[in-house]
């Protein structure tokens, strides 16, 4: 076996490098699915795209992973990053463009609504509606079922910044559904 | 308003495992996404050898035009000129 003083031998490397496509590829296997449905409910146009780009971020990144207990939890905070990265992104591109152009509308919102009660695409309507914090702290407590500490640590705020995502949030849908009916 | 809210946390529980009950990934999406990783991964390498290669030889370069328009006769570190020294050995002027 090759050695280079100060590098691991090529061989390690190697075996390094098909672990980690291994793991990879059995982490893909079980957090695509629900992460293209996460990114797709916080409203990403392109939810395949941003879920493909938070793998490579992983792919990158994997020798400095702590464990790879951590990889789905880096994983949905890279989903949530990029999703509102995007969706801000839209936010200006639409700023500058011409008036008279139809309004951006969220990729679940188009196709799939039509499957929907009526309660439910106006409580989709709604959620679309939120500022994208609000939306995201309700998307992570009530579709992850995840605890406040982790919904903070995917959106890399603070826990009690969390629970003020949620109330507001919860109240607007709250005095928006009361409305409807 | 608890009650209202208790009703709308259930709402919004079934409306958001509806809505992504419907999102349906496309088939062989990981060959698809390895290969992506795989090419971005190349070429960032590729960009550092050559970044690495460019900032290598640049010093290279500089250090080599340096050496070349240096004195010859001058010595930098050992000097053959003899240091003068005191006759009578005093330290300073009164």
């Amino acid at each position: 076996m090759e050695y280079v003083a100060g590098m691991p031998p090529i061989g390690l490397a190697v075996t390094k490098d098909l672990e980690r496509e291994r793991a990879i590829a059995a982490l893909f296997d079980e957090h695509h699915l629900p992460l293209v449905r996460l990114a797709a409910l916080l409203g990403a146009d392109d939810a395949e795209d941003i879920v493909a780009e938070a793998f490579y971020q992983l792919y990158r990144r994997w020798r400095r992973l702590r464990s790879a207990d951590a990889a789905a939890a880096y994983l949905r905070s890279v989903v949530c990053n990029l999703t509102r990265m995007r969706i801000r992104h839209l936010q200006v591109v639409r700023r500058h463009l011409e008036h008279g152009l139809p309004p951006i509308e969220h990729a679940a919102s188009v196709e799939v609504e039509a499957v929907l009660r009526d309660d439910q695409r106006a409580l989709v309507k709604a959620i679309n509606d939120l500022p994208s914090r609000q939306r995201e702290a309700l998307v992570l407590r009530y579709w992850l079922d995840l605890r406040e500490r982790d919904i903070a640590s995917a959106m890399g705020i603070s826990a009690g910044a969390v629970k003020a995502h949620l109330s507001r949030g919860m109240a607007s849908l709250t005095s928006k559904m009361e409305e409807r009916t | 308003m608890t009650g209202h809210s208790h009703s709308t946390e259930e709402q919004l529980r079934d409306a958001l495992d509806a809505l992504a009950a419907e999102v349906r990934p496309t088939p062989g999406a990981y060959r698809r996404a390895r290969a992506d990783w795989r090419r971005r991964e190349r070429k960032r390498r590729l960009i550092l050898a050559i970044l690495i290669a460019v900032v290598f030889g640049t010093a290279n370069a500089v250090g080599l035009w340096a050496l070349n328009h240096s004195d010859g006769n001058t010595h930098v570190i050992f000097s053959d000129t003899p240091v003068r020294q005191d006759p009578l050995g005093r330290i300073g002027q009164p």
